[in-house]
């Protein structure tokens, strides 16, 4: 009796002792996971915003106009390029990087909404249904970045809100205004949004 | 925690059979600063910036949803260990704190990772 007792006693300790340091080891994984996840660089931003509205100053010249769509699918294969370069790069110091779980989750909530976008262009631009395009890409492109808010900060979130007020807008404009509104999006919103998370990062605490 | 679960391991009777765990390399000349890393904030503060070339008080804040009293405490203790260094600055003449992990903070960081890992296997063996 006394045997079987010490070994019930034996057997909960080392189930106590074995599930407490597992659960150390989730807590020191959970920490890494988040310390990258808000992992938000203001560069980011400030890039892909610069490429936003090179792209828009490039696509209202009058000899260029015509080419819009080629200037905008250019500028976006740029700023996604830079985007992830930057994004991926605060993790690198300690070797975590866009492979972690963390990266995987971000990728599967932001390339659906992507991809989505991509095919949506193809069957516009053969159905010669250009003037959707730019409220296309705004609105999913807003979808994308408030889906994968959730791996990073919530100003991420607020931007993909305005995205899809601006998509939703520019889906119902005039085809003149249609491009300007396309340059205040991944222009204006992405500089304006890499400013309020790079003040975001600063101190109230000296 | 793994202070009390060492407490009940003591106080299990001598015919209880435990793992044979063998003390890691360095732990008793380490073991005045092995109890900054138990603690939970502490140990979430290291591996925080394990990933993290540097991390901001603020950002550190959000990540461990803790006051600035408490989070300056246990970032001061940790600095005191020399775990963490500490640069003061400002931005847009705002205060900015920002906080690094040293060598020594990252072998302590090590250290405790094995140790866990090393109970875990123990009590598996066991």
């Amino acid at each position: 009796m006394a045997r079987s007792r010490n070994g019930d006693m034996h057997t909960a300790q080392t189930v106590t002792m074995e599930s407490h340091a597992a659960a150390t080891l989730q807590y020191i994984r959970t920490s890494m996971d988040a310390a990258v996840s808000i992992a938000v660089p203001g560069t980011a931003g400030l890039v892909m915003g610069s490429v936003g509205v090179l792209a828009a100053v490039l696509s209202e010249l009058p000899a260029l106009r015509a080419h819009w769509l080629i200037i905008w699918l250019s500028a976006a294969a740029v700023a996604i390029a830079a985007g992830a370069t930057l994004l991926a790069r605060p993790a690198a110091p300690g070797g975590l990087t866009l492979r972690g779980a963390r990266a995987r989750k971000f990728a599967l909530c932001l390339v659906p909404s992507l991809f989505a976008g991509a095919v949506l262009t193809v069957v516009h631009w053969l159905s010669g249904n250009l003037r959707a395009i730019p409220g296309t890409w705004l609105l999913l492109y807003g979808c994308a970045l408030i889906a994968a808010s959730v791996t990073m900060t919530p100003a991420v979130a607020a931007m993909g809100g305005c995205f899809v007020a601006l998509g939703v807008l520019a889906l119902f404009l005039p085809e003149s205004l249609q491009l300007i509104v396309l340059g205040v999006g991944f222009g204006g919103l992405h500089l304006l949004f890499a400013l309020l998370i790079g003040r975001g990062t600063h101190d109230s605490q000296g | 925690m793994t202070v009390k679960a060492k407490a009940r391991a003591t106080a299990a009777p001598a015919a209880h059979k435990r793992p044979n765990l063998t003390p890691l390399r360095g732990e008793s000349e380490d073991s005045r600063f092995d109890r900054l890393v138990y603690e939970r904030v502490r140990l979430g503060i290291l591996s925080a910036l394990a990933v993290r070339e540097e991390l901001s008080f603020s950002e550190l804040k959000a990540l461990f949803d803790v006051s600035d009293g408490n989070l300056s405490a246990h970032a001061r203790k940790l600095e005191e260990a020399k775990y963490l260094s500490c640069t003061k600055s400002f931005a847009e003449r705002r205060p900015k704190t920002v906080y690094r992990l040293t060598a020594l903070g990252r072998g302590a960081l090590n250290r405790y990772l094995d140790h866990v890992e090393a109970v875990i296997k123990a009590t598996r063996r066991g």
